[in-house]
C-alpha cells in the first residue's frame, strides 16, 4: 500500500538534511574492470573449475610418466622374467637360490612289489601325500605312501581345493608301478597355491578315491639365471638355499613374465605419440584448408568443401585398416607411421569445416572489412586477424581430437589391426591382457585404466577450455 | 520434403561411387603379388586366377570393370574360399551384424534420452551426479573393456547361477543379442545422455517454456509436450553419424563375443588379404551408413516441421 | 480503493548468482485498477520483468527468490503458491505476453494447438471445440485466413502475427489483466502502431486491465492511463501520465524525458542520453538509487534513502526524491509543490 501520508509532514520529520551539491565524484564508468587479453581471461576461467584443472595435472603427469618415467624406471620392457610370469602387482619378490636342476631319481621301493599281488574291489587312496622336499618354483616333489593292491597311481593338479574326484584339475602324469611312490612337476610351476591329488590305479582303471594335498611353491632361482639376469655378479657370493632380491613388478607382469610398468611406459610413447602427433597434423592440416576455402570462398569453396564432405562419409575405421594394408603393412605388423598417416588422411576435415565456418564468419566482421580498406594485404589479414582469432576454437577442437585419436589406436590394436606384438601399445597390451583376463585381470586392467585416465583428462580438460573460451566470447556480446 | 529427400538421395549416390572409388586406390596401391598368398600356383593356375579377377588387364581398365561390377552389386568371388560369392558373404553375415548394431543403437537412444531427461530433471541433485560419473565412464572407457567386462559378468553370472542363462557367446536368440548389444550401445549411450541434458537445460531456459508456465499449464505437461520434444530433436540429429560409429565400432564386440558378424569376417579378410572381400565389404558397409544417415534425416525431417515445410 | 484488481505492496526479489546476491526488485508497491492501462518505464536491467515475472510465479527458483512483499490479485495472495494454486489464475486471469514473439511460441507446436492447449487445461474443452475457438480468437487479433493459419507453425509466421498469436493465446479465457512485457520491443516501427491499437481496442472490447513494460515513453504517452518509472530495482516516480510528462518530479524522468525524441524536439534542442549506467544491483546504494547520474545530487542523497511519498492531497503523484523535501533547493524543471519558497536562495 502506498503511503497517503502528506509529503510535508513526513518530508519534515527528516532533519539533519544537508541539501549542498554532493561533491562525490560522480564518474560514469564506476563499474570498469582492468582490461583482461582474451588468453588471460580464458587461463583465469579455466583454473576456477577443478575439474579442468585437474585434468591439466593429469595430463602433465601422463607426460612426465612418458617421457621421464623410463628415465627412473630402468627396466627393459622387453625382458621375460620367467619366475614371475603373468604377476599380479605385489611388493618386491624374493626367491632361493638353488642348483641347477638335477634328475631326480623318484622313490621307488624296493621291498614293495610293483604289481598287484590280487585285484581288489576296492582300492583305498594312498596316504601320507607330503612334500619330498622343499617345494620350489624349479621343482615341487611330492611322496606318499604305497597302496596294497595297487598297479600304479595318476598325479593331478589343481588351483583349488577338489569338490569331488571330477575336479582334481589338470592330469600330470601316471606311474605306472605299485612301488613308485613319488612326482615331480616342473610344468610352470608359479609361486601360487597349488593342490596336488593322487589317486591309485590297479594299472588299468582308477579307483573312485583320493587324497589331496596343498603346496605353495616357493620362488626359486639358479645360479645361471640371476647371472643372466644380473641379479648377483660371478664375484657375489650366495650360498645355495639363500635368498635374493628378485626384481621388483610394482604393476606386475603380464604373460610372458615382461614388466608392466615398464611396458606402460613403452606403451605410452606409442600411444601418445600417435594420440598427440596424428591431431596436431590433421589439425593443422585441416586449418589450412579450411581456412583457405573460406577465406576465397566462392566455387573453390564449394568445391573443397565438397572434398572434404566425401572424405567424411568414408568408413572410419574400415579405411584406418585399408590404408594399412595399402602401405604394405600385412596383417600382424606393427605399423605406427602408416596409421598416422591414415588418421591424418581421414581426420582433417571436421577441423576444416569448423575454420571454413569461422574464418566466414569473421570475414563479415567490421574490422576485417575496415582493414581491408586501409590496404592491407591478404596474407596479412589471415596471419594478423583471422587465425588468432581462431585459435581458441582451434584449441579446443585439438583437445578433443587427442581422446579420439587414442580411442583409435586401441581400437585398431585390439583387433589386431594396429600396433602388434612385440612393439606395446595400451591398446595392443589391452589385446593380450584379454586372454589372461579371467586368470590375470592385471594385465587388461593396467592398460584399460591408462587409456580411460588419459580419454577421460583431455575430454575434461576440452569442456573446460570450451567453456573458458566460450564465456568469454559471450561476455562479449 | 520430397525435393529435398531426393536431392540427398542423389549426394548419396556420388558419395557412395567416391566410397568405391577410394577403396579401389586403396586396393591396388598394395604392394605385392595378390595372388602370392595362393601356395602352388602354376603359371597356367595363375594365368586362369589372374584372368577370373580381371587382374591380366590395365588399371583403368580394371577400374571400369570394378565400378560396373559394382553397379550391378556384383562383389565378385572370395580369393581365399574361391567358391563363395562375397555377395552370399555379405547376405550371410551382414544381417547379424545389422540386428547386433540397430539394437545397439535403439538401446542407446532410449538410455541416452531417458537418463539425460532424468539428469536435467535432478540438476546438481544425486540422481544427476552419479549419472554424469557413469557417463563421464562411459565415455572415457574403451568399448573392448567394456565388451571384455560384459562377457566377464555374464561367465560370473552363470557360475553363480550355476547353469548358463545367458550365453556368454555365440548368436542366435535374443539371450545372446541382449548383453552384446548393450555393451556396444554403452559409449554412443553416454554421448547421448550428455548431448539430451545439455539441450534438456538449454530448453528449460527457452521462452516459450515461460509462455507455457504463464499459459497455466501443469508442470508434468509442460515436461512432456513442451520441454521433451524439443530437446529430443538435438538427440536426433547426431544419430545418423552415431550408427556408423556403432556399426564399425562392432568389430570388437564381433570378436569378443564370437559373433559371427560381417565386421569379425572383415577382420579375417583383412588378415587373410582377401581382396575381392575387403572391396565389397567396404564398399557395401560405406553405403549402407551413408544411406543411414539420410534415412536418419529424412526421419528427422518428419519430426522437425521446420525442416519437413522447406 | 475497492476497485484495484491487482495491488502489490513492498515486492523484493533477489537471485542467487555465482557473483553474490542480485537484488533485483527492492520494494516495489503499485496497484492497476479495472480497465485501466498501467505503464511500467525505465531502462534496462532495472528490474520491470522481474517484477511481472515473480507475480506470476515464472522466474526460475532457485536462483530466484521472493524476500518480502504481498501481491493481492481480487484480494487473494498470489505470491508464493504451489504451481497447481497459482495455475488457477495464470492464463485464466492473468494473460502474459513477451517481448520476443518468435521464441515465445513452441516451434514444433501449431499456433493454434498452442492457443487450443490453454482452453483445454483450463475450460475443459475438447480437442476439436478448442481449436475451433482457437481460429476464432486469431479472427479476433485480425489475423486472416485464421483456419489455415492455425495449423502453422511459428516459423511460418512474420514477427507481428507471432505477437498476434501471442495476444490471442493470453486472451483465451477472458482475463481482466494482460501484462504485455514489452510487447512490441522487437517487432518494426510499423508494425508496433499496429500492435498497439489491437491492444487497446480489444481491452475496450474486452474490458481488461493491462501492465504495460516498456522503456519507449512514446509508447507510455499513446497507451497509459497511470505510470510507474522504475529505476534500479525501485519505482522512484508514479502518476498519472499528464502528471509524469508535465509535472515531473523525479530527475530520473526527466532525465528520460530528455531522452526521449518527441515532436517538439526542434534543431536547438537536443536529445540528451542520461550519461554513465544503473548501479550495480549485487550491492545496491544505500542512498538514493540515481545518486551515481544525478544532476542535481546532494549531500545528504548519498547515503540516505529518499521516501516514496505523495505529492498533494488531492492526487495520487508520488515521488522518491529529496528535492521533494520542503527545504530542498529548487530545481527549474522539476515540479516541487512541497518546497517552501523562503529558504530558496542558497549561499553558493
Ligand atoms: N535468472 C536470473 N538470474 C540472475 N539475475 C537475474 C535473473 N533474471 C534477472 N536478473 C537480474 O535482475 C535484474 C532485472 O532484470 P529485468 O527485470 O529482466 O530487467 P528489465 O527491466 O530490463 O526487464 C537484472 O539486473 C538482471 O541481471
Ligand atoms: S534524491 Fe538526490 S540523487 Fe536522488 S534523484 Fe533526488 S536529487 Fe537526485
Ligand atoms: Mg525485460
Amino acid at each position: 500500500m502506498t503511503d497517503s501520508t502528506l509529503l510535508k509532514t513526513r518530508l519534515q520529520a527528516v532533519s539533519n538534511l544537508d541539501f549542498s551539491p554532493s561533491d562525490t565524484v560522480q564518474s560514469a564508468e564506476q563499474i570498469s574492470r582492468p582490461s583482461l587479453s582474451y588468453w588471460q581471461d580464458a587461463w583465469i576461467r579455466l583454473k576456477k573449475n577443478t575439474r579442468a584443472l585437474v585434468s591439466l595435472y593429469i595430463v602433465i603427469g601422463l607426460a612426465l610418466f612418458t617421457l621421464a618415467g623410463p628415465i627412473l624406471w630402468q627396466v627393459d620392457p622387453a625382458l621375460q622374467d620367467l619366475n614371475q610370469l603373468s604377476q599380479a602387482p605385489s611388493l618386491p619378490k624374493q626367491a632361493i637360490f638353488v642348483e641347477e636342476h638335477t634328475r631326480w631319481e623318484g622313490i621307488v621301493l624296493e621291498n614293495f612289489p610293483a604289481e598287484p599281488e590280487a585285484f581288489l574291489d576296492v582300492l583305498p587312496a594312498p596316504t601320507n601325500l607330503r612334500t619330498a622336499e622343499t617345494a620350489t618354483t624349479q621343482a615341487v616333489r611330492i611322496a606318499w605312501d604305497p597302496v596294497v593292491g595297487a598297479g600304479g597311481y595318476a598325479v593331478y593338479r589343481n588351483q583349488h581345493l577338489p569338490e569331488s574326484i571330477n575336479d582334481l584339475g589338470l592330469p600330470l602324469g601316471t606311474k605306472l608301478a605299485g612301488n613308485e611312490v613319488s612326482y615331480e612337476d616342473r610344468l610352470n610351476v608359479e609361486g601360487r597355491d597349488y593342490y596336488y591329488s593322487i589317486v591309485s590305479t590297479d594299472g588299468y582303471d582308477e579307483s573312485d578315491t583320493y587324497i589331496t594335498l596343498k603346496v605353495t611353491p616357493d620362488l626359486a632361482i639358479t645360479k645361471t639365471e640371476a647371472l643372466s639376469r644380473g641379479l648377483i655378479t660371478e664375484e657375489s657370493i650366495v650360498a645355495n638355499g639363500e635368498t635374493i632380491d628378485l626384481e621388483f613388478h610394482p604393476f606386475g607382469t603380464d604373460y610372458l613374465g615382461r614388466d608392466m610398468l615398464a611396458r606402460l611406459m613403452e606403451g605410452a610413447r606409442v600411444s601418445l605419440f600417435i594420440g598427440i602427433v596424428a591431431p596436431f597434423l590433421y589439425v593443422m592440416f585441416g586449418i589450412f584448408y579450411g581456412g583457405f576455402a573460406g577465406y576465397f570462398g566462392g566455387n573453390l569453396d564449394a568445391i573443397l568443401m565438397r572434398f572434404a564432405d566425401f572424405v567424411v562419409a568414408l568408413p572410419f575405421l574400415l579405411f584406418m585398416i585399408l590404408f594399412k594394408i595399402a602401405f604394405g603393412i600385412g596383417p600382424g605388423e606393427s605399423g605406427v607411421l602408416p596409421m598416422l598417416i591414415a588418421l591424418v588422411l581421414l581426420g582433417w576435415p571436421a577441423t576444416a569445416r569448423l575454420v571454413r565456418g569461422q574464418v566466414l564468419q569473421i570475414r563479415t566482421q567490421g574490422y576485417i572489412e575496415a582493414a581491408r580498406l586501409l590496404g592491407a594485404k591478404d596474407h596479412y589479414l589471415i596471419i594478423r586477424h583471422i587465425i588468432p582469432n581462431t585459435m581458441g576454437v582451434i584449441l579446443v577442437t585439438l583437445t578433443f581430437a587427442v581422446p579420439a585419436a587414442i580411442f583409435t589406436e586401441a581400437f585398431l590394436s585390439f583387433i589386431g589391426m594396429g600396433v602388434a606384438p612385440p612393439t606395446p601399445s595400451w591398446g595392443s597390451m589391452c589385446n593380450e591382457g584379454v586372454k589372461t583376463m579371467l586368470s590375470h585381470p592385471h594385465e587388461l586392467f593396467f592398460p584399460a585404466l591408462f587409456i580411460s585416465t588419459t580419454v577421460l583428462a583431455f575430454n575434461l580438460l576440452g569442456d573446460g577450455l570450451t567453456e573458458a573460451l566460450d564465456s568469454r566470447m559471450r561476455s562479449r556480446e | 520434403m520430397l525435393a529435398y529427400t531426393f536431392k540427398r538421395l542423389l549426394a548419396g549416390v556420388v558419395t557412395v561411387w567416391f566410397i568405391a572409388t577410394a577403396t579401389f586406390i586403396a586396393m591396388h596401391s598394395v604392394p605385392g603379388d595378390p595372388l602370392m598368398n595362393d601356395k602352388a600356383v602354376t603359371a597356367e593356375i595363375r594365368a586362369n586366377l589372374e584372368k577370373k579377377y580381371g587382374l591380366d588387364k590395365s588399371g583403368p581398365e580394371q577400374y571400369l570393370i570394378f565400378m560396373s561390377n559394382m553397379l550391378r552389386g556384383d562383389f565378385g568371388i572370395s580369393f581365399t574360399q574361391q567358391n563363395r560369392k562375397v555377395n552370399d558373404i555379405i547376405r550371410d553375415h551382414f544381417p547379424v551384424s545389422a540386428t547386433l548394431g540397430l539394437l545397439a543403437v535403439f538401446f542407446a537412444a532410449i538410455g541416452g534420452i531417458v537418463w539425460g531427461a532424468l539428469t536435467a530433471i535432478y540438476r546438481n541433485r544425486l540422481p544427476d551426479i552419479i549419472i554424469m560419473f557413469l557417463v563421464i565412464l562411459g565415455i572415457s572407457v574403451p568399448s573392448f573393456v567394456f565388451a571384455a567386462l560384459g562377457q566377464l559378468s555374464l561367465v560370473k553370472i552363470n557360475q553363480l547361477l550355476g547353469s548358463s542363462v545367458i550365453p556368454v557367446a555365440g548368436w542366435g536368440t535374443f539371450g545372446h543379442m541382449l548383453v552384446p548389444s548393450l555393451v556396444l550401445g554403452l559409449g554412443t549411450m553416454a554421448l547421448l545422455t550428455r548431448l539430451m541434458r545439455s539441450s534438456m537445460l538449454e530448453v528449460v531456459n527457452e521462452d516459450y517454456i515461460k509462455t507455457a508456465k504463464a499459459k497455466g499449464l501443469s508442470p508434468i505437461r509442460i515436461f512432456f509436450k513442451h520441454q521433451l520434444r524439443n530437446a529430443i530433436l538435438p538427440v536426433l540429429t547426431v544419430l545418423g553419424p552415431q550408427i556408423a560409429a556403432i556399426t564399425t565400432g562392432g568389430f570388437v564386440v564381433e570378436l569378443v563375443f564370437a559373433i559371427p558378424g560381417l565386421g569379425r569376417y572383415f577382420v579375417q579378410a583383412v588378415q587373410q588379404l582377401d581382396y575381392t572381400v575387403i572391396m565389397g565389404t567396404t564398399v557395401f558397409y560405406g553405403a549402407f551408413l551413408v544411406f543411414m544417415v539420410i534415412l536418419v534425416d529424412i526421419i528427422y525431417g518428419f519430426v522437425d516441421p521446420r525442416v519437413r515445410l522447406q | 480503493m475497492t476497485d484495484s484488481i491487482l495491488e502489490v505492496t513492498d515486492l523484493s526479489v533477489e537471485f542467487a548468482t555465482y557473483g553474490g546476491r542480485v537484488k533485483a526488485v527492492r520494494g516495489v508497491s503499485f496497484d492497476v485498477k479495472a480497465g485501466e492501462t498501467l505503464a511500467i518505464v525505465g531502462e534496462s536491467g532495472c528490474g520491470k520483468s522481474v517484477t511481472v515475472q515473480s507475480l506470476m510465479g515464472i522466474i526460475p527458483m532457485p536462483p530466484g527468490e521472493i524476500t518480502g512483499g504481498v501481491a493481492k490479485l481480487n484480494g487473494k495472495d498470489i505470491l508464493g503458491l504451489t504451481s497447481k494454486e497459482a495455475n488457477e489464475f495464470r492464463g485464466v486471469k492473468i494473460g502474459m505476453i513477451f517481448q520476443d514473439p518468435m521464441t515465445s511460441l513452441n516451434p514444433t507446436m501449431t499456433i493454434g494447438d498452442q492457443i487450443a492447449e490453454t482452453l483445454m487445461v483450463h475450460r475443459g474443452m475438447g480437442k476439436k471445440d478448442a481449436f475451433d475457438r482457437a481460429v476464432e480468437l486469431l479472427d479476433k487479433t485480425k489475423i486472416s485466413e485464421a483456419a489455415k493459419r492455425a495449423k502453422q507453425y511459428p516459423f511460418e509466421f512474420s514477427g507481428g502475427m507471432l505477437q498476434r498469436a501471442m495476444i490471442a493465446q493470453s486472451l483465451a479465457c477472458n482475463p481482466s489483466l494482460l501484462i504485455a512485457d514489452e510487447p512490441t520491443t522487437a517487432l518494426d516501427v510499423t508494425i508496433q502502431a499496429q500492435i498497439l491499437e489491437l491492444m487497446s481496442e480489444l481491452q475496450r472490447t474486452e474490458n481488461m486491465s493491462i501492465i504495460l513494460i516498456t522503456h519507449d515513453l512514446a509508447v507510455v504517452a499513446r497507451m497509459a492511463d497511470r505510470v510507474a518509472v522504475m529505476y534500479a530495482g525501485q519505482i522512484v516516480e508514479s502518476g498519472t501520465v499528464d502528471e509524469i510528462f508535465y509535472e515531473s518530479a523525479h530527475p530520473y524522468t526527466l532525465g528520460l524525458r530528455a531522452a526521449m525524441p518527441s515532436n517538439k524536439t526542434t534543431r536547438e534542442k537536443k536529445l540528451t542520453p542520461i550519461l554513465g549506467s544503473p548501479p550495480d544491483l549485487f550491492h545496491p546504494p544505500t542512498g538514493c538509487g540515481y545518486f551515481a547520474r544525478c544532476p542535481y545530487a546532494m549531500k545528504s542523497c548519498e547515503k540516505m534513502l529518499p521516501p516514496e511519498c505523495l505529492l498533494t492531497a488531492e492526487s495520487n503523484h508520488q515521488s522518491r526524491c529529496w528535492l521533494q523535501h520542503p527545504d530542498a533547493p529548487e530545481v527549474q524543471e522539476l515540479f516541487q509543490p512541497a518546497r517552501t519558497q523562503e529558504e530558496a536562495p542558497d549561499a553558493g
